[in-house]
């Protein structure tokens, strides 16, 4: 019966090494799927000139963490606005120079602010000269869903006091030379654009999208009061909810299928060799002489 | 050897031939399909440098009506070797952007804004087929820094930098910070990945490329 030990032996053997496999495959299968966090590290600093009666200034922006690094905005006059300038969240300051002055020369005018990544800022400079001072907003970046933001900047000297609507919504009314709505939800669409004032009424066709978000500045110019529509941000008009479904898996990982029929192919093979040894070994004793039979052993 | 023990050798033979077969079989399929994929790391760039002392910077003033932007047409990734026509996606019954109908070829959601214009176009390409690689099949190997280049309708090109290439679990997808408005032009590119369910025949993830528009 020592055929057979060795075949029971190698059985077990296979029996715990297949086992082993299988317990190897199911801790393998184990997986986890990671997530990231918002992935811009930027902010976004923009400058205007918004006092008339300021001539055009040169403006300096100095990061307070690197201070051989600046921007310069050269000759911005009155109603010209940068754009947005792309800067690692931080703190930094703004500072204006009468335009073609010496780096060197002290500021007209200078503030400070720390920006946050993600966040959009606008600096404008308002007030008539003497008073004049920089204001920081802090832009929005998000609408309420179908519809769009808009404020109103009151830069007009001329007319101390405005009121805008915006295709018979009144957005801003009895507006004070030198403030700032705060945004206002509205309805998207081309309409007209309506400022009324002590000097004369002016009209203008203007086009808000669904997610988007604008400034409206009022100016004084050559022939009466302007309208500037600035574009804060812009998005999906209609914001897609979640990802998406983009795979079939063709090319995905994926675990090892069911051991089963595998171990169906092994346990038929084990029956039929040891079936066959078994009848080999029966039928030899038969006919081989013992002797013999130990010699070959 | 008798006729009837050559015929147990021959059987036993066999059996062992099966067990053989049965055993290496089972060996050989223990591993699985290990996928094809590099695993999606996310990567975020390093804050944009803030500028040195240079030449003056213009103040380049914001036009109060901006030209239109042409739609875009073909989206073309060197590093990765993606050169695909763009379809038009719009939207699903469900909310969601419908997905480009063959596996090959990348599409643009038409209610974003256009490739070029301020705010994030959003672009969508499938990872894999059923059978094999899709457009996007490289995508999560993209670094901060690597162009994209989109070709528009009247023939002009825009140059797009990755800024940062983000997994996502769908259960946890930002889509404030993916399609919400933002001040500059910018790109998404969107695409699967992670554990791949073969329950629902989704994948559990999905790898959003950020770039902005280099000026």
């Amino acid at each position: 019966m020592k055929h057979l030990r060795n075949v029971r032996r190698a059985a077990l053997l296979l029996a715990v090494s297949v086992l082993l496999l299988a317990a190897s495959a199911v801790a393998a299968a184990a997986a986890t799927a990671g997530s990231g966090t918002a992935a811009s590290g930027t902010a976004w600093i923009r400058l205007a000139h918004l006092s008339p009666n300021t001539p055009a200034v040169d403006v300096y922006l100095y990061s307070f963490g690197n201070p051989d690094a600046r921007v310069v905005l050269h000759h911005v006059a009155y109603g010209d606005v940068s754009g947005y300038l792309a800067v690692p969240g931080g703190e930094y300051s703004v500072a204006m120079r009468a335009a073609g002055a010496a780096a060197t020369s002290p500021p007209v005018l200078s503030s400070s602010t720390r920006v946050s990544s993600g966040s959009a800022y606008t600096v404008l400079a308002v007030g008539p000269r003497p008073g004049l001072r920089l204001r920081i907003f802090n832009d929005d970046l998000t609408t309420p869903t179908g519809k769009a933001l808009v404020r109103v900047v009151q830069a007009s000297m001329k007319d101390p006091q405005v009121s805008v609507s915006w295709g018979g919504q009144t957005i801003a009314s009895k507006l004070a030379f030198a403030s700032v709505t705060s945004y206002q939800a509205v309805a998207p669409g081309v309409r007209t654009v309506a400022v009324t004032a002590g000097t004369g009424d002016t009209q203008s066709a203007v086009t808000l999208n669904a997610g988007s978000i604008h400034t409206l500045v009022v100016l004084d110019g050559a022939n009466g009061l302007e309208v500037t529509n600035l574009e804060d941000a812009d998005g999906s008009s209609q914001l897609p909810a979640g990802g998406a479904q983009t795979g079939f898996g063709g090319t995905a990982p994926h675990g090892p299928g069911s051991p089963l029929p595998w171990l169906e192919v092994i346990a038929v093979g084990s029956v039929l060799a040891v079936g066959g040894g078994l009848g080999l070994r029966g039928s030899r004793r038969r006919t081989t002489p013992r002797h013999a039979r130990r010699i070959r052993a | 050897m008798t006729a009837r023990a050559r015929w147990w050798a021959a059987l036993a033979g066999a059996g062992l031939t099966v067990l053989i077969a049965g055993t290496c079989g089972l060996l050989l399929t223990r591993h699985g399909f290990p996928g094809l994929r590099p695993a999606p790391v996310a990567r975020t760039a390093v804050a944009p440098a803030f500028p040195a002392p240079t030449a003056p910077i213009v103040a380049a003033a914001q036009t109060a009506q901006p030209a239109p932007v042409p739609t875009p047409a073909t989206l073309t990734i060197p590093e990765i070797d993606v050169n695909s026509q763009l379809s038009t996606l719009g939207l699903s019954a469900q909310g969601t952007i419908q997905v480009p109908s063959t596996a090959s070829a990348a599409g643009w959601y038409t209610r974003s804004p256009r490739p070029g214009a301020v705010g994030p176009a959003i672009i969508l390409g499938h990872i894999d087929s059923y059978q094999g690689p899709g457009v996007f099949f490289r995508l999560p190997v993209l670094r901060p820094g690597d162009p994209i280049y989109i070709r528009r309708t009247d023939g002009s090109t825009v140059e797009f930098r990755v800024t940062a290439v983000q997994s996502y679990l769908k259960d946890h997808f930002p889509t404030q910070a993916v399609y919400g408005p933002t001040p500059d032009a910018e790109l998404r590119l969107i695409t699967c990945g992670g554990a791949f369910d073969s329950a629902t025949g989704h994948y559990l993830s999905n790898i959003v490329v950020y770039a902005t528009e280099t000026s």
